[in-house]
């Protein structure tokens, strides 16, 4: 857990577009040329994320919708497991005794 | 009420994204003309940054749920696996239930026809004793078997007589006579047994009351089947597989 907070944070911030775009107000103060090459970089990540985004899996729901299929699935699970149990411990020999 | 449905994370974090680039956009622009055109800052800038960080804050935020959602779905497709395979065992399980049911019913449809035999059999019974006197007269006869003793010319023997081989179609596809012909005797004499008694023959194998009323020798018996040609040899043959008959026909009294 103390390794992955870090890994976490440090992946979301990777995401983040904020340092972009303090570096082209940085350049253009200086009124360097490498403003240009900054906007260019902050284009090619808005890109990036978009792909990114596109490729994600399991987004394509809402949190509370996801949650709701995964409990659906589980309950499923469950219920099929129920029913192989009770299939699985039928007692084929019980004759009935003759009245 | 209205159901408000919740955009997907896809969507909220496209929406997100494109707000960013907006912002940004506008900002860098914003700065640009008033680094330009030496005006002074309105403030504008400023609520813009604002609402640039807040909305790189949402999209941040949206990322993590994006990364868990991911994990969320790793795990649903496990469970769908797990689904999938519970499904083929429960199918597999059902599919054998129903050949033991199968099996099942046959097996009770054949019990249920043997009980009502049983019923049916109960229900006409008849006493061992009087199949076992039925059967001795039958033997008694010799209608299911030669004597012991037998050898070619004793009439004593099983079914089919000479009366039985007439009277059945083979009897009558060889359109055989029936009467006397060639100076044999009448068929249904011989089947009788009514003979004259100058003809009645003694045997060794005869008792003195089974004598009484028995067949000629010289194949007297086989008169009947005898077509015109045949000889004493075939007459021999057919006596020997007449009497080799394990028939037991219930006529014979």
């Amino acid at each position: 857990m103390a390794v992955s907070q870090p890994t976490q944070e440090k992946e979301s911030e990777d995401c983040s577009l904020l340092p972009l775009v303090h570096d082209i107000i940085k350049c253009m103060d200086k009124d360097s040329q490498d403003v240009h090459q900054e906007l260019a970089k902050l284009k090619v990540k808005i890109q990036e994320a978009r792909e990114q985004i596109s490729n994600m899996p399991g987004v394509d729901s809402s949190p509370l919708e996801q949650q709701q299929q995964l409990a659906t699935l589980r309950e499923q699970v469950r219920t099929k497991n129920q029913l192989l149990q009770k299939y699985k411990s039928l007692c084929m020999f019980d004759v009935p005794k003759a009245s | 009420m209205a159901t408000v449905v919740e955009k997907s994370t896809k969507e909220r974090l496209l929406s997100a994204l494109d707000d960013l680039e907006v912002l940004s956009r506008e900002l860098i622009e914003m700065l640009a003309l008033s680094r330009n055109q030496k005006l002074p800052q309105t403030g504008e800038d400023t609520q813009i940054l604002e609402l640039l960080v807040q909305r790189d804050r949402e999209f941040l935020e949206l990322m993590e749920t994006a990364q868990q959602q991911g994990k969320v779905h790793q795990e649903m497709q496990l469970l769908e696996k797990e689904v999938e395979k519970k499904d083929s065992d429960i199918q597999q399980l059902q599919k054998q239930l129903k050949e033991a049911e199968h099996i099942l019913a046959t097996a009770v449809y054949q019990a249920k026809e043997k009980l009502k035999s049983i019923d049916k059999a109960r229900k006409g019974s008849i006493s061992s004793e009087e199949i076992i006197k039925y059967a001795h007269r039958i033997s008694a006869s010799n209608a299911v078997c030669a004597p012991l003793n037998w050898v070619p010319g004793d009439p004593r023997r099983p079914y089919p007589t000479d009366l039985e081989m007439r009277s059945g179609m083979l009897g009558h596809m060889a359109n055989l006579p029936t009467n006397g012909v060639n100076g044999h005797l009448p068929g249904d004499a011989l089947a009788a047994g009514r003979l004259p008694d100058v003809l009645t023959p003694h045997y060794p194998w005869q008792s003195s009351d089974v004598s009484v009323g028995m067949l000629p020798p010289h194949h007297g018996n086989d008169f009947g089947l005898e077509p015109p040609g045949h000889n004493k040899e075939n007459e021999d043959d057919v006596e020997a597989m007449s009497t080799d008959s394990s028939s037991s026909s219930s006529d014979s009294d």
